[in-house]
């Protein structure tokens, strides 16, 4: 199995936490030892401090190693904290960043319309997922007001929690052809195959959660998982490598 | 491409286990089970056949638990755990849950509790769900009890908790230390007063469901109190005991360290009922 892990990021915590991968010579040594081939990364100076200082030191540190791709943060456009879209998207394809993650508990923002239009229709045009945590910085109303206004978007819905969450996002992969889940946090027992049984394998993309979750208990998981090596491979990295195959920077 | 040579570490537990799922060397024991359907989660494999099949994929050669229905549903007591055991009597034993606000039961939870010592191996506490603090009076007669008989008792904790936090441990342990009290999550996030608590008693063991789903807090226990304290359990039905086992594999401890908090250290706890 190859996998190509969309939910991984790096750097020290302004909180701290109990074991923080702080450089990204920690982080690639820790993805070879694991067998992760490919990784879709951010650093946490994006969510903790600043979107602006977070984005250059996600993308100044995985140019050196290109099976590392980079999410970056946004913020509204009305501030103008960040450049205006086609010249952050311009950005975005030179320094290899390939998705965008947004927190808008954190940050302050509703993430409606009325303050995200501006991104996320050209997002929507461009193929450009947006990553959602429910780990940091969102909740579960933000992404379903979101998702009302934006059914087109391609949305990646990461850290959903461990407590058997599909109450909450099946409707969601239900109503919207273009939602995904990740893995990270997604080991209910029997929970994978229930959602392969039912709505396929297309929707779900290997997710570990590094470094607050250790690789090999997902890992471990889909590997034994009762489900066929067809979807497996899908999981781990085959639905990762489409979606990203057709971003259109 | 992967050009590693392994997957998840490179130690010989963890080659086996990629491969086979379960290992021949290494049985697990699950301390820490539940069974039944729990009104808030959605739980494919809740049901004892599944349970089984779970148990079987990943090696787990017996499960020790408490059905959500003793622990929720007062008038029926333990009855459904002592079904599920009788139907698997080589796969499962049982913890007796005592509810602390139902004084008028005690005395027949004792009568079932022996006269079931096939069934049962200790006691199961859940102050967060009944919200009755351990150093709570109600809980005397239960502590007695497994004091006197020198039971095992697997207590949810949970750090922030006011009811099964640090404190109320603290005083449990002293108080009581002819029980063998597993502490069920390690007192959750709060991994070094619990590493604390075992280092401080001796009858003080780690139980490690939930904990599995944040990296350092494994080695955080073994390094402070050593791996013969720390007890393997997922919550089953809730976790699969597969990524409990991946992320064993892959905190930075030793296979011996394995070992003991896969099978060792439970073999010897349950030596007495098996």
């Amino acid at each position: 199995m190859e996998f190509f892990d969309c939910n991984v990021h790096f750097g020290y915590p302004t909180k701290g936490s109990v074991a923080p991968v702080g450089s990204i010579s920690k982080l690639i040594e820790s993805i070879r030892k694991a067998g992760i081939y490919k990784a879709l990364v951010w650093h946490i100076t994006q969510h903790d401090a600043s979107p602006q200082v977070g984005n250059k030191l996600l993308s100044d540190a995985i140019q050196p190693y290109p099976n590392l791709y980079g999410c970056w943060t946004l913020l509204p456009t009305q501030t103008g904290e960040l450049p205006p879209p086609e010249v952050f998207f311009a950005q975005m394809k030179t320094a290899r960043i390939v998705a965008l993650r947004t927190f808008p508990r954190s940050h302050l923002y509703p993430l409606n319309r009325l303050s995200f239009g501006k991104w996320l229709d050209p997002m929507i045009d461009l193929r450009i997922p947006i990553i959602l945590s429910l780990r940091r910085g969102c909740e579960w109303q933000d992404i379903y007001l979101l998702l009302s206004e934006f059914p087109d978007l391609l949305c990646i819905i990461c850290d959903h929690g461990c407590w058997g969450m599909d109450r909450l996002f099946r409707p969601l992969l239900e109503q919207y052809p273009n939602v995904y889940i990740d893995t990270a946090q997604y080991f209910v027992d029997g929970g994978i195959e229930a959602l392969v049984n039912d709505i396929g394998y297309e929707r779900i993309l290997f997710g570990s959660g590094f470094p607050e979750s250790y690789f090999g208990g997902i890992m471990l998981m889909l590997k034994h998982a009762r489900i066929n090596d067809e979807a497996k491979s899908a999981i781990a990295n085959g639905n990762l490598e489409r979606i990203l195959s057709e971003v259109k920077l | 491409m992967n050009n590693s040579s392994s997957y998840i570490s490179d130690s010989p537990l963890a080659k086996e286990f990629w491969s086979m799922g379960k290992s021949v060397s290494c049985p697990i024991y699950d301390l820490h089970g539940h069974m039944g359907d729990y009104p808030p989660i959605f739980m494919p494999k809740s049901d004892l056949t599944a349970m089984i099949e779970t148990m079987d994929d990943c090696g787990v050669k017996l499960l020790v638990f408490s059905h959500h229905l003793a622990l929720l549903t007062p008038d029926l007591g333990n009855q459904a755990s002592i079904e599920a055991v009788k139907q698997y009597p080589d796969r499962l034993r049982s913890y007796m849950v005592f509810h602390p606000k139902y004084p008028e039961m005690i005395s027949e939870t004792w009568k079932t509790f022996e006269k079931y010592p096939e069934v049962f191996v200790g006691l199961k506490f859940h102050p967060d769900i009944h919200e009755v603090p351990l150093t709570d009076p109600r809980f005397k007669p239960a502590f007695e009890y497994a004091n006197t008989h020198k039971l095992i008792v697997l207590s949810h904790t949970w750090g922030t908790s006011i009811y099964n936090g640090y404190k109320e441990v603290n005083v449990i342990a002293q108080e009581y230390p002819r029980i063998k009290l597993l502490l069920g999550h390690c007192l959750h996030a709060e991994w070094q007063s619990a590493t604390q608590l075992a280092h401080d008693f001796p009858n003080v063991y780690l139980e490690l469901t939930a904990v599995f789903d944040d990296r350092g807090a494994i080695e955080t226990l073994v390094s402070g109190v050593g791996s013969d304290k720390v007890i393997f359990g997922t919550d089953l039905p809730w976790f699969d005991p597969h990524h409990a086992i991946g992320a064993l594999l892959s905190a930075d401890i030793t296979d011996e360290d394995r070992h003991n908090i896969f099978h060792r250290n439970a073999e010897k706890l349950l030596a007495p009922y098996l």
